[in-house]
């Protein structure tokens, strides 16, 4: 009878008190909601005419802004407010922000410059802000150079700003080299020029008396692996970019050379080297020795392009029957494929994040640049049109430079680049034609 | 000497002498009646007046009222010389009707029909002819528009101001009369819910994975009955948890009111979610924080609330982009305060957004 008792009354508080507990504890809990769905749009941004330290710095100090607006904006990632729509103005780089009026055009990003000037040297320095956190985002940076280096202190701030910003690494203080083209279709003339990525200061490597493809910049940006056919067959040549002055690599009687591109390191070459009617990959220490074949297929294997570690190689091959991608350890050995997909790939390209190839796909009739994962998956293609070729990374991995020719006879040829996600399509200014692009690292 | 007979007598006489003097038997006045004279008629003016009247005539044929004569030129319009105040705004002022804006077509593009060229624009009205239409929207692909939300908004004609809160024009209206200024139209920022790259196989927007359900919350550990103990110390005991877990607890944390509903909670998912910008390309993109952040009263972000609570994927630097993202995203939505039931303040004063970018990774 006590346990009886002792039961029903135990019962009795439980069923009295523990909804009570549950109910305290439920309050102790904050509200729980799962954000899965997001826009994808630019950060809007505002960049005030950097402010002249001195009468000298007045011609640089908006022209410095405008760049680094125009590298900002150029990424689709970000989207400069008109100065029409500024509330405050900046007429002291020490003086406080005032967070709230910029908060009230939405300007989440605030970018304040100074720029001073004395004799040929030019001082630029600047600070983010994070308008809605109310705070500077990172410290202040200061750079120093020429007058005639002020684009590269202007990319170099929106770098800077990039990185803080998007938590990555930037590519506006880069180089393209590039084939320019110039003539009609059936006769056109091609030499090398290196141009900012942007564009600007395009300057020629090389004469147009000889053919010119595929150059390839290396790991450090000062030399060019490229291809010639000045001795009427394919060729490798490395020029040095500071002094234009060119060697052969890999001079072997009765073969043909092409498709070079550097190792992460600088030291080996791996390219493509064509002898009896095959062809077949081969690598080579840069500064001399016996080449070592790579692939041994009856079939054709090109465009061998090392991954960021240096340990594996992905190239195009023919073996299956059909132009496909493949990845091989660095050595050589076995290969795997990786593309599956209809239609023929070629150009792969090793992201310098190590986690995608960008590759050219050729598919009922149109030509594709698309990127997929190590294994093939995901495989996403970005542009469509009658020929786009030749995929470059950004030196973050983040954008695609290529080659686009139009249809028709007169067809021209253009540099195009495009982000990885397939958004912000765009051309690349460049003087006259332009094909083949390879995109430096950032500059030191 | 009995004096009960005699009080009976005097009694008995005195009430027999009321009722006889006091007029107990008298008769009550007779009702007075009203008298109306009449007069008499003889049977034939009776006759006469009993025979029913004829009833009127029916003409069947009535003539066809005369039609207007129709005219050939429509009358003037009389002119006039000064037009009303505040009906009519300037016509190159005024935008489009919002509604006459071609339709969203959210149809994905078909597989041959990528072009080089981006989708056509449907063209705005002319600026001086606000009757003139824009054309309906043809192309089944979606438009390419640098803001990329689930919910797709077409492009606003030229001169209509883009804005947060939309606002509906205000139509010329003779009951508007008195209205001074007459409301601009507004609308809100151009969206796509897709990316559109230019290749004619653009990746699927369809989620490959969902959110896994948070786990059900632990249920309340039974009392453990044991065999020996007594009644007094189970009484005891039980009532010593419900005291810690009362002291445990704020007394200011009390429920005041039934939890947020789903369409409650689900309004505010979506208001974050239109601030929430994620870089697809970028490696923050593959980051899930979860971010804790305190309301006020009137749903306003309490300053220094905001904390990363946790994080998954992605290196430092990735995670800080995460969560400087979401927390701009919850700073920027909440405009006037996050408009949620005051009644229910203790359940949303503390909160937990967890910002996973797995699905839009794919878009």
């Amino acid at each position: 009878m006590k346990h009886l008792v002792t039961s029903i009354l135990t019962l009795f508080l439980a069923l009295v008190a523990l909804p009570i507990v549950v109910v305290t504890n439920a309050q102790a809990e904050p509200l729980r909601i799962i954000i899965d769905d997001g826009v994808i749009e630019p950060l809007p941004f505002a960049v005030p005419d950097f402010v002249a330290e001195n009468a000298e710095a007045s011609e640089y100090a908006a022209k410095i802004a405008r760049v680094v607006a125009a590298d900002l904006s150029g990424t689709g990632l970000f989207r400069e407010i008109s100065k029409d729509a500024f509330i405050s103005t900046v007429t002291s780089f020490d003086s406080p922000v005032q967070y709230a009026d910029w908060k009230a055009i939405n300007a989440q990003a605030l970018i304040v410059g100074a720029v001073n000037v004395s004799g040929n040297k030019v001082t630029v320095k600047f600070r983010l802000f994070d308008v809605f956190s109310g705070a500077p985002l990172g410290e202040g940076l200061q750079f120093g150079g020429t007058t005639t280096s002020w684009r590269r202190m202007a990319h170099k701030v929106a770098d800077a700003a990039y990185s803080r910003i998007t938590g990555e690494g930037a590519y506006f203080d880069s180089r393209v080299v590039f084939v320019s083209e110039t003539g009609p279709k059936n006769d056109r003339k091609k030499r090398l020029a290196i141009m900012d990525y942007d564009g600007a200061g395009v300057q020629y490597l090389t004469d147009s008396q000889s053919l010119v493809l595929a150059p390839r910049f290396s790991p450090t940006g000062d030399r060019v692996l490229y291809t010639s056919y000045e001795t009427g067959f394919p060729k490798i040549y490395v020029l040095d970019v500071a002094s234009v002055g060119r060697q052969a690599l890999a001079d072997q009687p009765g073969t043909m050379t092409f498709a070079p591109r550097f190792s992460p390191n600088g030291q080996t070459v791996v390219y493509s080297l064509s002898s009896g009617g095959n062809t077949d990959i081969y690598r080579m220490e840069i500064g001399g020795g016996a080449p070592v074949r790579l692939t041994s297929e009856p079939s054709i294997e090109t465009a061998p392009s090392f991954s960021p570690d240096g340990k594996q190689i992905v190239f195009e091959s023919d073996r299956s029957g059909n132009q496909q991608l493949y990845i091989m350890p660095a050595n050589g050995g076995a290969a795997q494929r990786i593309s599956f997909g209809s239609g023929r790939y070629g150009t792969p390209v090793w992201s310098p994040r190590g986690d995608l190839v960008a590759f050219t796909k050729q598919n009922k009739g149109r030509f594709h640049i698309g990127v997929m994962r190590l294994d093939g998956s995901e495989e996403r293609l970005l542009t469509a049109s009658f020929l786009d070729e030749g995929p470059s990374w950004s030196p973050n991995g983040r954008v695609i430079m290529f080659m686009r020719e139009s249809a028709g006879a007169g067809g021209a040829v253009s540099l195009y680049s495009v982000d990885i996600s397939g958004r912000n399509l765009r051309p690349v200014p460049a003087e006259g034609g332009a094909s083949d692009p390879s995109w430096s690292p950032l500059l030191k | 000497m009995d004096s009960g007979p005699l009080i009976s007598g005097i009694g008995h006489g005195a009430l027999l002498a009321w009722a006889l003097i006091g007029g107990l038997f008298s008769r009550a006045p007779e009702d007075t009646f009203e008298v109306s004279e009449v007069s008499i008629i003889s049977a034939e003016e009776f006759a006469a007046l009993s025979t029913p009247q004829p009833s009127p005539d029916v003409e069947v044929n009535i003539p066809t009222p005369p039609q207007p004569e129709i005219e050939d030129t429509p009358p003037e319009t009389p002119v006039v010389e000064t037009p009303p105040e505040v009906q009519q705004p300037p016509v190159e002022e005024t935008p489009p009707p919002a509604e006459e804006a071609p339709e969203v077509v959210e149809t994905p593009p078909p597989a041959t029909e990528v072009e080089d060229t981006p989708p056509e624009t449907p063209l705005p009205p002319a600026q001086d002819n606000p009757v003139v239409l824009a054309p309906p929207a043809e192309i089944a692909t979606p438009r390419p528009a640098p803001r990329v939300a689930p919910t797709p908004v077409v492009a606003p004609p030229p001169d209509t101001e883009v804005a947060e809160d939309v606002v509906e024009e205000a139509s010329p209206d003779a009951d508007t009369q008195a209205q001074n200024e007459p409301d601009e139209a507004t609308a809100p920022e151009e969206a796509t819910d897709v990316i559109v790259t230019e290749a004619d196989e653009p990746p699927s927007s369809a989620p490959t994975s969902s959110a896994r359900p948070s786990a059900r919350p632990k249920r309340p550990t039974p009392p453990v009955e044991t065999a020996d103990s007594s009644t007094s110390d189970a009484i005891n005991a039980a009532l010593a948890d419900v005291q810690a877990e009362d002291n445990a607890a704020p007394a200011t944390t009390a429920p005041t009111g039934p939890p947020l509903s789903f369409g409650e909670k689900d309004a505010l998912r979506v208001a974050v979610s239109n601030c929430w910008a994620v870089d697809v390309g970028g490696t923050s993109s593959r980051v899930t924080v979860v971010v804790g952040v305190s309301l006020d009263r009137e749903g306003k972000v309490i300053k220094g609330s905001l904390q990363l609570i946790g994080s998954e994927g992605g290196d430092d630097a990735a995670v800080a982009v995460a969560f400087r993202n979401a927390r701009s995203a919850i700073i920027r939505c909440q405009k006037g305060g996050y408009k949620l039931p005051i009644e229910k303040y203790s359940h949303w004063r503390e909160i937990e957004m967890t910002f996973n970018p797995e699905k839009m990774r794919i878009k």
